[in-house]
Formats: C-alpha cells, structure tokens, sequence
C-alpha cells in the first residue's frame, strides 16, 4: 500500500516538476503562449508518466529486480530506447522543442532535420535512462532494508529460541535429580560418578556456553550431547529407558539448529518414556532421502494424556518450526505426529537445497 | 528397645531409592519395610503393612504422590521428597508436612525424622484399639490437607462425595459416605440421618423440634435433623 503510494508520489512529482520547469522556462525566456504550453507540457509529460508506468509494469512481469547490474544494464539501455524515441518524436512536433536550442528562432511546426529528431530522442532515452536508475537504486535499496529486517526477525527468534532450550534445558527437575543421582553413585560406584559428573558438565556448557552463535552445528555434534543427556537419564530411568539409534553416515555431515535435537529428545522422555511406569524405546533415526536430512523421533507415551497438553509445549513446538523455517525455508518441517494412541512421532526435514547451500 | 518406626520408600528412580535406603541407614529406628517405584505398586503394599512413614517422591509415572495419598485409607506421616516441587508441597493449608529436597541434605533428614518421631510419640496413646481412621488425605482443587478426624464436626453425603466441615474449611472427599462410616470409630460418629454423620464431641444441644424430631445443634455449624429411626439409638448413645 504504502510502497504503491510512495511510487505515485515520486512518479507524478517528479514528471510534474520537470513540466513545470518547462513551462516557467517556455513561457519566461521563449514568451511562448502561456496556455498552448501548459497543454503541451501536460500531454509530453503525461505520456512520459504512462509510458515509464507501463515500463515499470512489464519490467515487474519480467521480474528485472533479480537481475545484477551486469545483465540488467542493456535491457535499461534498450527499454530506454523504446521509450525515450517516441517521447522524442512527440517532443519534436511541439513548440517547446525550441527549449533546446532558445537562441532558435520559433519553428515549432515545421519539420527540421532528421538531425533534430534524433537529437529529441537521444535527450529523451537519456531521460528514461536517468528514470530507469531512480527506480532500481530506490528498489534495492528497499530490498536490502528488507533483507535487514528479515535478518533482524531471524535472530530474535534464534534468540528466542536458544533461551527457550537454554530454560528447558536447564530444566531444575532434570538438574536436581541428576545431582542427586550423583550423589547416590559416590556412595556405591565413584567411578561411574566422575563419568556422571563429566556428562552433565558437558551438557550444561554445551548450552550455556556462548561459542553457540554460529547457530549449525553438524548432527554428529549434536548427537554427542544428546548422548551425555541420555547417559544421564538412562541412571536415573534405569531399565525403563531403552535407547535405539539408527543414524546413516551420510546424514552426520548435516548441519542442523543447534539444540534442535536435543530438545526434542527431551520432550519425549518428559512427556514420554518417564511418565510411563515401565519406560519404553526411544527411537532416534536420521538418514538422507530425496526431500533432505529426515530425523525422527519416536517414543511411546501415556494413553490417558490428550494430545497437545500443556501450552507452553505448543509454543515450544512452534518455536522449533519457525527457526527451521527461518534457516531453511518452507521446504524445511517439523511435525508432530500424536495419532496413534500410545506414541509420538517427531519428524524434522532438512530439505537437501539447504543442506547443499550450507555445505 | 525403643519400637522401630516401619517405613515405605516410594520413589520411582532406583538410585535415588538407594540414596534413601542409605541415608536412612543413619537412623536405625526406622526401619524400611517396602520399596516400590510408582503409586499402582506402593498402594497395596501400604495397605497390608500399614507403615507409620511414608517417605514419598511427587513426580512419578503413572499418576503423582499426591494421587497415592488420595487413594490410601490407611494415612501414614509423610515426608515428601522432590527434586523441584517444593512450591508444591507448600501447597498444603494446614498441619504441613515435611518436605526433603534432593540431593537431601542428612542433617535435613535427621531433622525431619525427630519430627515423626516427636508426633508418633504423641499419637500413640490416642490410638483406639480398632483400626478406625485417624487421619484423611484431602485434596480440593488446588489445596491439600491431613484432617484429623477427631476434627471434623459434620460429614454431609453429596453424591458420590462426602463434604467435611472441618473449622471454617469444607473440603470434598473422593468417596461415598457409607464407605467412610464403616471405618470412622462408632464411639465418635453417628449417623444422624440418610445423608449426614455428626461428631458427637461437636455436639452443643438437643432440641425436640416441632415435627417431633429431634434436632442436634453443633458447635460452630448448623442444626442437624435426627431422622425417626436414628432417635432411639441416639438416645441410648448419648445418655438423654
């Protein structure tokens, strides 16, 4: 709306200032016929404002803002020739073409030399040239406030995003029971106690650590922090907590949302496999297909619970999707899956346009 | 030798039952009778053993501590023990219990313990000889009581509910009132009519009302209806 109105704004202003000026000048130093040249300077410059318009129209069709400066360069050139000869000609025949060389004597009707006309029409694809130049810098320079804006919106939600997993993450009942896991192993096995201590040191600067910026981190990165949460959580489920990971070589490589894992490991054993009293599989499963990286995580859950409980999980969940879709595109899911009655199916797609760009 | 307070751990992490069983190992007159690792296996275990220590963990599978203790007839002292929920345990009104976060300091547990011991001591010479109920788990929306029953004045049948006056409060409980009555002590509770059970210890006077019925006027609380058959034996209880 308002870049339309911007548009008409500077189109109609600009084309009426130079109608203007050739008025006051063909009026004041020519002591032309003040009402002939204001009908002629209305219809030059009316015709300019609906050629240019209808310029800008198939340059939108032709989608000429993609271009660089290499390719679009003679198009402008060319399109300006269109333009600005016609313009010429009909600038030629009115009585105001004697701006251009005032010591002249009149001869606004007669036909002058093929010169002339030529001299018209080059003045006038100029013109066009310099219209053409206006657009595309305050077109880019649009774009580029866009593209700032969007990176802008990007980080808020990465921001966002990374101090949603930093709070569940450091989730008290996660920490509390670790330490008191720790606290048991001492008594009866010290060695496994350090190992315990070194796995949840590891997880908590993996998340509090500010080197994280880069926001991508190869799944095989992702997945050695995913292991020293699961080691943790395997002493404290004990047997209830089975593991089962099927992770292909080729998806390792794979750059992937920091904590993006992770979080959704965390929410299945939370609302999953430790709300059962006889825990469950987990299953983490990562390979390469045709659409990108496709991970899944699936984990059997309480019957009882409605799917979709509390409404801090849904914001979490629409978290994860908009990072991934701000990294990667719409091609890019995340999907929770709860229609089987006992189950949950996470299912993330990296699509492979993305994964090849980062590479 | 003093008697040995016989407890249940409930907790649903093996290590962190262990942590218990050792840190209890402190304190040898409590002694551990039964171990489970969520409310379906700890329910009948406390039924049979009817232990006077309930140590109790709140977030479990399959349904919380708090669910356990609705469930139970038989109410021991309990002392919660909980990573993080401690805001919840605060949740409880009155007569709150002991709670333990984890990793449990032992200093905190031995304090705890002298505790229960102080109340079972205290306890003990009340307790009548038949295994009346002494004590309810009570949860009404968010709140959470221990109503001791010698407490409460009236018990109004409300469907499948009992509704307890107990001081200003007026908890909802989970069951039905003739399932409670085979369980209060006779020699407190009667049976007033169809719907309602008066304490007898509330009992301030007794009017002959205009229908010919009698009419009980309790302490701090309304006037209860004696139904027709009730009368005689209301009569021959309390003496009038």
């Amino acid at each position: 709306m308002s870049k339309n109105r911007n548009y008409w704004l500077l189109q109609l202003g600009g084309w009426g200032a130079l109608a203007a000026a050739q008025w006051y000048a063909a009026t004041f130093y020519l002591k032309l016929e003040p009402l002939r040249v204001a009908v002629e300077v209305v219809v030059l410059n009316g015709a300019a404002v609906l050629l240019t318009h209808l310029l800008r129209a198939y340059m939108r069709a032709k989608r000429w803002d993609t271009l660089r400066a290499g390719p679009l360069a003679p198009r402008i050139g060319v399109a300006s020739l269109i333009v600005g000869v016609p313009l010429g000609v009909l600038n030629h025949f009115l009585s105001i073409s004697a701006l251009r060389e005032p010591s002249e004597e009149l001869n606004g009707f007669e036909v002058s030399t093929p010169w002339d006309l030529a001299h018209e029409g080059f003045n006038w694809t100029l013109t066009i040239v310099l219209w053409c130049v206006v657009y595309f810098v305050i077109l880019s320079g649009r774009r580029r406030r866009e593209a700032e804006l969007r990176q802008s919106e990007l980080a808020r939600a990465l921001h966002a995003a990374e101090l949603r997993a930093l709070k569940s993450q450091l989730n008290p009942h996660f920490l509390f029971n670790a330490l008191n896991t720790v606290r048991a192993l001492i008594a009866i096995d010290p060695a496994r106690a350090q190992k315990a201590v070194t796995q949840l040191s590891r997880t908590l600067r993996y998340t509090l650590s500010p080197d994280q910026e880069d926001q991508l981190v190869s799944l095989d990165q992702e997945l050695e922090i995913v292991d020293d949460y699961l080691a943790l959580e395997s002493l404290r489920l004990d047997e209830r907590l089975r593991i089962e990971r099927n992770i292909s070589e080729d998806a390792r490589a794979v750059r992937i949302p920091v904590m993006l894992l992770q979080t959704v490991v965390e929410n299945a054993i939370k609302h999953g496999i430790a709300q059962l009293k006889d825990g469950g599989v987990l299953h983490i499963d990562a390979r390469i297909e045709k659409p990108g990286l496709i991970l899944e995580i699936r984990n059997p859950r309480p019957v009882s619970v409605p799917p979709a409980t509390g409404k801090g999980e849904g914001v979490g969940l629409r978290n994860s999707a908009e990072r991934l879709r701000l990294l990667f595109g719409s091609a890019a899911q995340l999907h929770l899956d709860l229609d089987e009655p006992g189950g949950a199916l996470m299912r993330i797609v990296i699509p492979s346009k993305s994964i090849a760009e980062l590479a | 030798m003093r008697e040995r307070l016989r407890t249940v751990i409930v907790d649903d992490e093996p290590l962190a039952r262990r942590e218990l069983r050792r840190l209890l190992g402190e304190h040898p007159e409590f002694e551990i009778v039964a171990e489970a690792g969520n409310v379906d296996d700890a329910l009948p275990q406390i039924e049979n053993l009817a232990p006077e220590l309930l140590l109790l963990d709140i977030q479990m599978p399959g349904g919380t501590g708090f669910d356990l203790l609705e469930k139970l007839d038989h109410t021991p002292q309990v002392i919660f023990t909980t990573a993080y929920d401690q805001h919840a345990v605060r949740a409880f009104q009155v007569n709150a219990l002991d709670y333990l976060l984890k990793p449990i300091e032992p200093e905190r547990l031995a304090a705890a313990l002298a505790r229960v011991r102080g109340e079972n001591a205290r306890d003990k010479p009340q307790q009548p000889a038949a295994p009346a109920l002494e004590r309810l788990f009570v949860r009404d929306g968010p709140r959470c009581w221990f109503v001791p029953l010698r407490e409460v004045s009236l018990l109004t049948s409300e469907g499948n509910y009992v509704r307890l006056q107990w001081n200003k409060a007026r908890p909802l409980l989970g069951r039905t009132l003739a399932t409670l009555e085979a369980r209060l002590d006779p020699q407190r509770f009667f049976r007033a009519n169809r719907r309602q059970i008066v304490n007898l210890d509330f009992v301030e006077g007794v009017e002959l009302g205009v229908s010919g019925r009698l009419h009980v006027q309790l302490r701090n609380g309304p006037e209860v209806e004696i139904s027709r058959r009730q009368a005689r034996l209301f009569r021959q209880q309390t003496g009038l």
